[in-house]
């Protein structure tokens, strides 16, 4: 290649970089549970900076599909999961979803969607009339009025109060009083930043730096030196997937010391744990790391069930045990659970027939009994009883938007890496907090 | 003050990491004619070749050389397997573009289920901190740049006094020519592979030492930075790729401290515009080694 025309090409591919770069009861109402296999769609990233999210969501589904298949299936219909890649980007989440849609016509329901492409591809899953349990926190959401989104966690500003409460309140240390807010430039890690400020300065405290970091890249160095030169008591966190890079070189700008640093409740994830530790040591990790997440028993029947599936699929996916304590596996695995249960209660295939009852089926109606496996559920529902569903991830209520609510505590991690309580803010606190944030 | 000179710093390790990769990206793009953009992915599959080695016990400096001689094979072979027979058969330039990106789309996606999706971190002390002035530094970042600065040293001798390096010189701008001259040129075009691959290799285990942790997806971000550098100096020239990676990794550190870091890339690429605007050829066409004669 030679002369005007290998610049020509030169120029395309930097233009091409640039871009690149910038860059219930019983009501039988329905016409039958029909035939053949269905399909639940895992629609997150599985590539790119976010690639750790999607695997925790397959995980709920390859442990839910055995606890409907290893008892008569829905209907007889056996369930089975199957990833559709995001990337993280909405630019590919649009097309994937319009494939899962077009490909499957047997989706029973769709998990995933993240912050990250969750207002892209709900609207889209939602015109389909496919029930979806989406895993963002958006405010967007908080008053959709898209009939087929659920969400099972708190939208993300209770996730930053939280924070902002193990900042304030947290056990075995001072109240911190300068914290650097170091989040990713991503749409799901900025969420928190509005409330933690909030919240944070009108009880009191300095938000010394607001650091978005830009996710991925290759270090951190002048980042964090400028967050280091404003003297922080502790850092506010989520950076998914650059978290190991950021820290180990606050240590080693810091000198060899940590400063403390609370996550969200995406950090109680065992990729993210392995990240960090491989990072900075398992001794600073467990000694300096908070985090919140919502309050689980991680015991029972529905628990014990799903532990026992997930650890069976790693026959599938080799990955799935690690995902025992992740929150989202947990509801995922519940909102399938449920979506089953509502077909079989309804009689029906048809979505525009099942959705409505998925939140009968959680929130209980007057006189349900209470179920933890889908067996139980289905027994009920074929002796006339009405059902309330309580899985893996406990109790869910779905307000009149179908987000579910729950009470966070205050967590940190063992040295395997498993989910530790280390408290819980006091209705008070609670109060004071969401006031000061604003809600 | 002290967080410019404390950036400025930080800006030598990254250029360092930069023009290890660039050089050996531009050597490959001006003399095969490849724009080879399954780079990134080369990389980083040689700092996975390194980790797992670190992981069972070896140094990772040793990790480094074996990652750097798994680049030179592998690019090697990928040229030979892939790459030569499409050209061979005449396939454009642009075409031959889409092919590396299929590559590297490829590659991606093999090592994904081989490596996992979580980042992994190689287990080495980054040493003790050196303190000049407002510069602080670990050791091992000091070990980069010295790295770097004997790769780039080694680049210079080769091209320019060496039968090799003249005959890679000769190739770049007429291989017709340089063949009815006497020149192997398909020798020639082999031993670039090698070279360049052992670059590419080396500035993975580099790149990833130099983060601390990495992961699968951090092949794609380094091929960005790369292509930047190399066409900021002027594609196919070695020098033009050692300016383009200081200008790219000072101007990324130090608009880190000037602004937010959230755009330390878009004033980089601001830059870049900048340049492809008013010099298209990039910085240093028609000056560099591998400029065409006349």
């Amino acid at each position: 290649m030679r002369g005007f025309e290998r610049y020509k090409v030169v120029s395309a591919v930097g233009a091409l970089v640039l871009f690149v770069a910038c860059g219930g009861g019983s009501s039988s109402s329905g016409s039958g549970l029909g035939s053949g296999a269905l399909l639940v769609g895992v629609i997150a990233p599985f590539t790119g900076v976010d690639a750790a999210l999607g695997p925790a969501y397959y995980a709920a589904c390859l442990a839910a599909a055995p606890s409907i298949n290893n008892n008569g299936g829905v209907g007889g219909r056996q369930v089975s999961c199957q990833q559709f890649d995001t990337r993280g980007e909405p630019a590919d989440a649009v097309p994937a979803a319009n494939q899962m849609i077009a490909s499957n016509s047997n989706l029973m329901a769709v998990v995933g969607c993240t912050s990250d492409e969750a207002a892209t591809v709900a609207p889209i899953i939602n015109r389909a009339h496919i029930p979806m349990f989406c895993m963002t926190g958006q405010t967007e959401f908080n008053k959709t009025t898209l009939p087929y989104f659920h969400r099972l966690v708190p939208a993300d500003i209770f996730d930053a109060y939280a924070m902002v409460g193990s900042a304030l309140y947290g056990p075995g240390h001072a109240p911190y009083k300068r914290a650097a807010l170091v989040f990713g430039n991503d749409i799901g890690s900025q969420a928190f930043v509005a409330p933690a400020t909030n919240a944070f300065t009108k009880l009191g405290g300095t938000i010394v730096i607001n650091q978005p970091i830009t996710l991925g890249a290759a270090s951190y160095r002048t980042e964090v030196a400028a967050m280091l030169l404003t003297k922080p008591d502790v850092i506010l966190t989520e950076a998914l997937g650059s978290a190991g890079t950021y820290l180990k070189e606050v240590k080693t700008q810091n000198g060899g010391q940590m400063i403390p640093f609370i996550g969200t409740s995406a950090t109680i994830d065992p990729t993210w744990f392995q990240q960090v530790r491989d990072a900075i040591g398992v001794a600073d990790l467990t000694k300096y790391y908070g985090g919140v997440d919502l309050g689980y028993s991680f015991s029972g029947p529905a628990y014990t069930e799903f532990q026992t599936n997930l650890n069976a699929a790693a026959s599938t996916f080799a990955d799935a045990p690690k995902y025992k304590q992740r929150g989202s596996t947990l509801h995922l695995y519940d909102g399938i659970i449920m979506t089953a249960l509502a077909m079989v209660a309804t009689n029906s295939a048809d979505p525009t027939v099942y959705n409505p009852k998925i939140k009968d089926i959680a929130n209980g109606t007057s006189g349900a009994t209470v179920v933890n496996t889908y067996k139980d559920g289905v027994a009920a529902i074929k002796a006339g009883k009405s059902i309330r569903f309580v899985g893996a991830g406990g109790e869910n209520t779905f307000d009149q938007y179908n987000n579910s609510q729950s009470g966070y505590i205050w967590v940190t991690y063992d040295n395997q890496g498993n989910e530790v309580k280390v408290g819980q803010m006091t209705p008070q606190q609670t109060q004071d907090i969401s006031a000061a944030g604003g809600i | 003050m002290s967080l410019f000179v404390a950036a400025f710093g930080f800006g030598l390790v990254s250029m360092s990491v930069i023009a290890i990769a660039a050089v050996g990206f531009t050597m490959q793009f001006g003399i095969t004619n490849m724009i080879n953009l399954a780079y990134g992915e080369v990389m980083i599959s040689s700092a996975y070749v390194a980790y797992y080695l670190n992981k069972a016990g070896i140094s990772i400096w040793i990790g480094m050389v074996v990652g750097a001689l798994f680049g030179a094979a592998f690019s090697f072979l990928l040229n030979r397997i892939v790459y030569a027979p499409f050209q061979r058969k005449g396939t454009s330039y642009l075409g031959m573009v889409i092919v590396s990106l299929a590559i590297s789309l490829m590659m991606a996606n093999l090592l994904l289920p081989i490596v996992g999706y979580y980042s992994v971190s190689y287990q080495e002390g980054t040493g003790g901190l050196i303190r000049l002035g407002a510069i602080i530094l670990t050791t091992n970042q000091i070990l980069i740049i010295g790295i770097a600065v004997v790769v780039m040293l080694l680049i210079h001798g080769l091209l320019k006094y060496t039968r090799l390096g003249k005959a890679m010189r000769a190739t770049s701008a007429n291989p017709t020519l340089a063949r009815n001259c006497g020149i192997p040129t398909q020798r020639v075009v082999d031993a670039v592979w090698l070279i360049t691959g052992a670059l590419c290799g080396l500035a993975g285990v580099v790149a990833a030492l130099n983060s601390d942790s990495f992961a699968i997806a951090n092949g794609a971000a380094f091929l960005i930075t790369i292509l930047a550098a190399a066409v900021l100096g002027g594609a196919g020239q070695p020098y033009g790729a050692m300016i383009g990676a200081v200008l790219i990794g000072l101007i990324t550190e130090l608009s880190a401290a000037a602004w937010s870091p959230e755009y330390k890339e878009v004033v980089a690429f601001g830059v870049l515009v900048l340049v492809m605007v008013l010099r298209p050829q990039g910085l240093l066409a028609k000056r560099g080694a591998m400029a065409a004669a006349g």
